[in-house]
């Protein structure tokens, strides 16, 4: 019976993971096509700020709280932001490596990878909270909300308990099995739900990087007097 | 002394006025509701408006609520949670995504997907018109950097095309069209009160030698206006013509086409916004002018600034802003100013969203500011993180929204109220009507200015 698990647990984790791996890969290449495809609006206007460095701000906004107001106030909320989604990297990265190079998930990775889990499901659960309760994203959400952050939230649990046992020696366990089967939803659902916003955000924020960035909005040293130093030499 | 003047003078005629606009004189047909037929239509009309930042908007929305805080109308109205950005925006997306969304081709409901009914349109009608003046603070406000003020926009042009427009906007539109400015001014009534005002300016003291030329050939820069200025605000041409002409600064206006607004820039319609701009450029090319210089106006700065070259395929001349202007002869001490005339009144400053989040003009007008006063106090939001006013995307011109327009300046005017400021400058007509509406709605004890009123008076000649 083992034999059978460890053996079927394989064809999960390698096999049955590449093929849905393309999958999502071929969805994502449609997705990008049918976005590049259409036309970027003209700029002929004599610019007055750089539009790669706004592109660079805009992009690197994740990692400036202060830069909008929006995280600034929101500081506790821009924190569990991170958390959630250095957990999705660290989770979606534990997918590979757990088979490829289990040599890699040391009891301290591992352990750390299990933290972050323990945190996004705690951050998971408020987030459902918050989109059941507060009025003003309850009339925003879809059940594409709901079921996106609830199947999140679980997969976190999944993960922790899955990671648990690796870190106790039981790698081969039903755990496992549901985490990798999970994973293996995920690669075919994702891009077809909200969850595939992060293939998006780069088009976002690349968008308003070259409007504002291009029109000295970004990027400005700061609030003095030299507003315009390309101003008629 | 104007060209046409001149003309007439020398061939002891009298002046030949040109019909401005176009010849034939049009009324866009405007409906009180959507039919099937409209919607038809619409259906059909919405592949052309998905540029790649309008569907990478209408596709990236998260439904993170972080736009809540964002919105002038969802922070001053909080009781109405339709007026958060993501829920008004989600009206032109359901609909988006019923069309594009792969699993809503499976399961509508499940992304929130709905098909283009009546009912729909309705209230994309209320919200897109009547709910959003596409100032683009929430954009600035998003993670995934999704344009509301371009999405907006687009779904708006999608109604007008079939007709389904507040009114009174499309009038102004519509006027425009006909006659070339957004009041229907005749050449000669522009150019007579030009001359008024130069005869006013010139019975200043120290003014008598400035002048207002009307179509100078290779002046330096062609002034535009807002047409309220000649209409109902004559004082801020004069006050703008005193700070350029104590400057020395070389100018123009335009017998023809002096009108700086696009109002096609809020209804959506492309070809009437380049149809409008096509016009002013040729003025300034048959003028021969070097700088095309925006008076005072919000979104007019940046119809020329930012959107006129776009819309024409580029210009041979330079485009730029009173503001800037200003204070660039400041800097460079071509005018001095006397601060004293100023004394014992509290100023702040209203940040127009067209200049300032969409283009890019902050520190020029603070420049000016501290070289006329001492008493200046920054509104809590200002610069691009400024909440709009409540008077932009050409709300003004949609009176069947005021009582929403008025409760949505609630948060501009506590802001107001808090600097104890006793002048609300600014530097957008749009922004003048509204600020002085709420100043007068929520009982604040201040009046609203433009720069040029406030640099003219303490001019030291």
């Amino acid at each position: 019976m083992e034999n059978q698990v460890s053996h079927a647990l394989a064809i999960l984790e390698e096999p049955v993971q590449y093929v849905c791996l393309l999958f999502m890969a071929s969805m994502y290449a449609i997705k990008i096509y049918q976005l590049v495809k259409k036309p970027f609006p003209p700029e002929r206007a004599e610019l007055k700020g750089d539009r790669t460095a706004g592109v660079i701000q805009s992009m690197a906004n994740i990692f400036r709280p202060w830069g909008m107001e929006s995280s600034r106030k929101n500081l506790y909320f821009y924190t569990e932001f991170m958390i959630f989604h250095i957990a999705v990297a660290l989770t979606i990265g534990s997918t590979f490596f757990i088979p490829l190079t289990p040599q890699l998930m040391t009891p301290t990775v591992s352990a750390v990878i299990m933290v972050f889990m323990g945190l996004a499901f705690l951050i998971g659960l408020r987030r459902i909270y918050r989109r059941l309760t507060a009025p003003e994203i309850r009339i925003i959400s879809a059940p594409d909300d709901y079921f996106a952050i609830i199947l999140m939230t679980v997969f976190f649990a999944v993960g922790f308990v899955t990671m648990y046992l690796w870190i106790q020696g039981k790698p081969e366990t039903g755990w496992m099995w549901v985490f990798f089967l999970m994973t293996t939803f995920f690669l075919i659902y994702v891009p077809f739900s909200k969850i595939s916003h992060y293939v998006l955000y780069p088009f976002g924020r690349y968008n308003f990087g070259m409007v504002f960035g291009g029109r000295g909005v970004l990027n400005r040293a700061s609030h003095d007097l030299s507003w315009d130093p390309k101003l008629r030499k | 002394m104007s060209e046409l003047q001149e003309k007439a003078i020398n061939t002891e005629e009298e002046p030949q006025w040109e019909k401005l606009g176009t010849q034939e004189e049009r009324k866009w047909p405007t409906k009180t509701e959507f039919t099937p037929e409209m919607l038809v239509e619409m259906e059909k009309m919405l592949p052309s408006k998905l540029n790649r930042v309008v569907a990478a908007s209408l596709a990236g929305c998260i439904h993170c609520g972080m736009c809540s805080e964002a919105c002038h109308y969802s922070v001053s109205i909080p009781e109405d949670k339709t007026l958060v950005p993501a829920y008004k925006a989600d009206r032109f997306r359901k609909w988006y995504k019923y069309r594009y969304d792969w699993m809503a081709k499976v399961f509508p409901s499940f992304v929130g997907a709905k098909p283009l009914t009546k009912e729909l349109a309705d209230e994309m009608y209320d919200k897109l018109w009547g709910g959003c003046t596409m100032c683009r603070r929430c954009t600035f406000n998003c993670p995934m950097g999704v344009d509301y003020g371009m999405m907006v926009r687009a779904a708006r042009h999608i109604m007008q095309k079939v007709g389904r427009i507040p009114q009174h906007l499309q009038d102004t539109v519509d006027t425009h069209y006909n006659h070339g400015n957004n009041m229907a001014v005749p050449q000669d009534e522009f150019v007579e009160t030009i001359e008024w005002i130069e005869e006013e300016l010139q019975s200043e003291d120290g003014c008598e030698n400035f002048k207002i030329p009307v179509d100078k050939k290779g002046a330096q820069y062609f002034l535009t206006l807002n047409p309220r200025e000649p209409k109902y605000y004559p004082l801020t041409i004069q006050a703008t013509a005193k700070v350029l002409n104590a400057a020395g600064v070389d100018f123009t206006i335009s017998s023809r086409y002096w009108d700086l607004t696009n109002y096609a820039m809020f209804n959506g319609d492309d070809a009437d916004a380049k149809l409008f701009a096509t016009w002013q450029a040729e003025d300034v090319k048959r003028l021969g002018c070097e700088y095309l210089l925006a008076g005072e106006c919000g979104h007019g700065y940046r119809a020329l600034r930012w959107e006129l070259p776009n819309w024409v395929g580029g210009v041979p001349f330079k485009i730029t802003s009173v503001m800037e202007l200003m204070a660039e002869v400041i800097q460079q001490g071509r005018i001095k100013l006397d601060k004293s005339v100023w004394a014992g009144k509290r100023f702040t400053y209203h940040d127009s969203c067209n200049i300032a989040r969409s283009g890019g003009v902050t520190e020029p007008q603070r420049l000016i500011i501290r070289a006329c006063v001492d008493d200046f106090v920054e509104l809590e939001h200002n610069r691009e993180e400024g909440f709009c006013c409540g008077g932009g995307g050409g709300a003004l011109a949609m009176p069947e929204f005021t009582p929403r327009r008025l409760a949505a300046g609630k948060i501009k005017a506590d802001e107001i109220r808090a600097t104890g400021a006793n002048v609300v400058l600014q530097s957008c007509h749009n922004c003048t009507d509204q600020l002085k509406e709420i100043i007068h709605h929520y009982k604040i004890d201040a009046v609203v200015m433009n720069l040029a009123e406030l640099a003219a008076p303490a001019l030291v000649l």
